[in-house]
């Protein structure tokens, strides 16, 4: 399959990158491991006219431990994330979906976290071949003006189906965005547009930076289900993080839940995690009624566009998340022992 | 687009090609460099029939562009053998039946001899792990699986091996 032509830059520093992006904006494309960005140019989706490629930007990759949080570049490659002690011990929510992304020959050597988390939303109408949809009209992700996997649909709802994303948002962390003129720190939870069409609040002169993890007293895990666990993107997957009350180590003060591969952005489920507040971390019947609570939230976001029938991720979205729920209780006691 | 003269390190020999940067690197290995060892099946990382070496590690060369190896030693299937002779691990697959059609091979060998490099005693679990991204359309897996297992360590763990 050929690439469509485009002009390569490879600048040897972030600030010649900077530079390079306001002066190209949207006409140019961050190239970091290309796992995701070469198939979607090969598949016709975009043309870039200009790649600005990562390589030369060491300093861009690095995993490093402050008092407070942990400071990753955005050009980490997953294989370092995946062996690095900190990550797989004070966020191993994070160590766990790296772990989990495609295969080890795919992206663990080139794919990086920050292309990870900036992949583009998937659908399986949308991510088909130039010839498959020269065949019909454009949806409105191609294009157009209708959507394939929603009837009568006003916008796109392509779905999110990146693993570090989902882990990162249950973690609480942080992006930091940099362009020409500024750098700015953004949550996580609040990156997303709501929009198919363009998933990511980001401008097209910003490069993703940094990702920053607090680091506390919380447990995390991560659970996700895929066809073929080696080469599959998740279908339903959930991050939580369960921090524990300061006088009382088995009791619940805050939780994080997050459902992955069920939206155009990783749900942040704020309602079905403020039941679990001031809950035992024994408490399954708790962990049961959060995790159904996420899947009668999580059904009102999906469509059926990624891997399986919507009714079977659907009903998946509970054991994902109460999995998750279960395996962070337990570390958070082996913590307490 | 402009044209780019590069170098590439390929199996411990330096070879210049004229490339675009629109070209991925099993492009240029199988049209420019006559190395067809590397094969291209799927062409969008799926299935690692195109998987070749980048400093030691597994990538699919199918998603890396040419432009983007420079500086990289690059090893391809073609780099296993010593002349004539196969390599033990190319032997154990012939003599395994990890072969049929074929196609998987190169890419099934390049994951493998990575692997191999890493973990000398790899276990079962460790093999299917670092393969897991090959695809084998002829489904021979658990002689494939065997055939490393035996590169690793000949012996009686591999149930119809004949040395
Ligand atoms: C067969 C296959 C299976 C896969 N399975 C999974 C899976 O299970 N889970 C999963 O999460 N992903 C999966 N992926 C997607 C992808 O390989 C990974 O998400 C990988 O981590 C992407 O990283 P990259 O560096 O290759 O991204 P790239 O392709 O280089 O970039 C992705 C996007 O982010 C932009 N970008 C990258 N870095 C920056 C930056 N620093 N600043 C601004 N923009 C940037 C690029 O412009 C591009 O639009 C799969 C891909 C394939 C081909
Ligand atoms: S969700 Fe609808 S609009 Fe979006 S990519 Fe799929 S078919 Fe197109
Ligand atoms: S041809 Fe490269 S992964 Fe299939
Ligand atoms: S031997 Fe035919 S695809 Fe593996």
């Amino acid at each position: 399959m050929l690439l469509p032509r485009f002009d390569y830059s490879q600048p040897q520093n972030l600030e010649a990158a900077l530079d390079l992006l306001n002066a190209h904006r949207e006409d140019a494309k961050i190239l970091a491991g290309g796992t995701d960005l070469l198939v979607r140019m090969k598949k016709g989706l975009i043309r870039p006219k200009r790649l600005i490629s990562l390589k030369s930007l060491k300093e861009l990759s690095y995993i490093k431990k402050e008092h407070d949080c942990i400071r990753m570049g955005a050009g980490t490659s997953l294989a370092d994330i995946i062996s690095s002690d900190l990550v797989r011990k004070k966020a191993r929510a994070l160590f766990q979906a790296c772990e989990k992304v495609g295969a080890v020959t795919i992206q663990h050597h080139r794919g990086t976290i920050g292309g990870n988390i900036l992949q583009d939303n998937r659908c399986h109408h949308y991510n088909q071949s130039d010839f498959h949809r020269s065949g019909r009209q454009a949806c409105h992700k191609d294009g157009g003006k209708i959507c394939y996997a929603r009837e009568n649909a006003d916008r796109c709802n392509s779905t999110c189906q990146s693993d570090g994303a989902t882990a990162l948002m249950a973690l609480g962390a942080k992006l930091v965005l940099a362009s020409k003129e500024n750098e700015r720190t953004v949550d996580l939870d609040q990156f997303y547009t709501a929009d198919g069409i363009k998933p990511h609040a980001m401008e097209a002169h910003e490069l993703l930076k940094e990702i920053i993890v607090p680091l506390n007293n919380a447990q995390s895990d991560y659970q996700r289900l895929a066809y073929r666990s080696a080469i599959d993107y998740p279908i339903a997957c959930a991050g939580v993080q369960l921090k524990p009350s300061e006088n009382q180590k088995d009791q619940i003060e805050d939780a994080r839940i997050v459902v992955g591969a069920m939206g155009r952005a990783p749900l942040f489920l704020a309602q079905a995690a403020a039941f679990l507040k001031d809950k035992s971390i024994h408490d399954e019947a708790a962990f049961q009624k959060a995790a159904d609570a996420c899947m009668d939230s999580a059904a009102t976001f999906a469509v059926h566009n990624v891997g399986s029938t919507l009714e079977y991720r659907c009903e998946m979205v509970s054991p994902m998340v109460f999995r998750a729920l279960k395996e962070a209780s337990q570390a958070l006691e082996n913590a307490i022992d | 687009m402009e044209k780019m003269e590069i170098t590439l390190n390929i199996n411990d020999k330096s070879r210049e090609v004229t490339v675009h940067p629109n070209e991925t690197l099993l492009d240029v290995l199988r049209e420019k460099l006559d190395m067809i060892g590397a094969k291209e099946s799927c062409g969008e990382g799926v299935c690692g029939s195109c998987t070749v070496q980048m400093d030691g590690k597994p990538v699919r060369s199918c998603l890396t562009l040419a432009v983007e190896a420079r500086g990289a030693k690059i090893k391809t299937v073609e780099g296993l053998a010593d002349g004539e002779e196969l390599s033990d691990l190319q032997q154990s697959f012939i003599d395994h039946g990890a072969v049929q059609c074929g196609f998987c091979t190169p890419g099934m060998l390049m994951s493998a001899d990575a692997l191999l490099n890493e973990n000398h005693n790899p276990d079962e679990k460790a093999i299917r792990k670092a393969l897991a991204g090959n695809i084998c359309r002829c489904t021979g897996y658990a002689k494939i699986v065997q055939a490393v297992a035996h590169a690793a360590e000949p012996g009686d763990h591999c149930s119809d091996c004949k040395s």
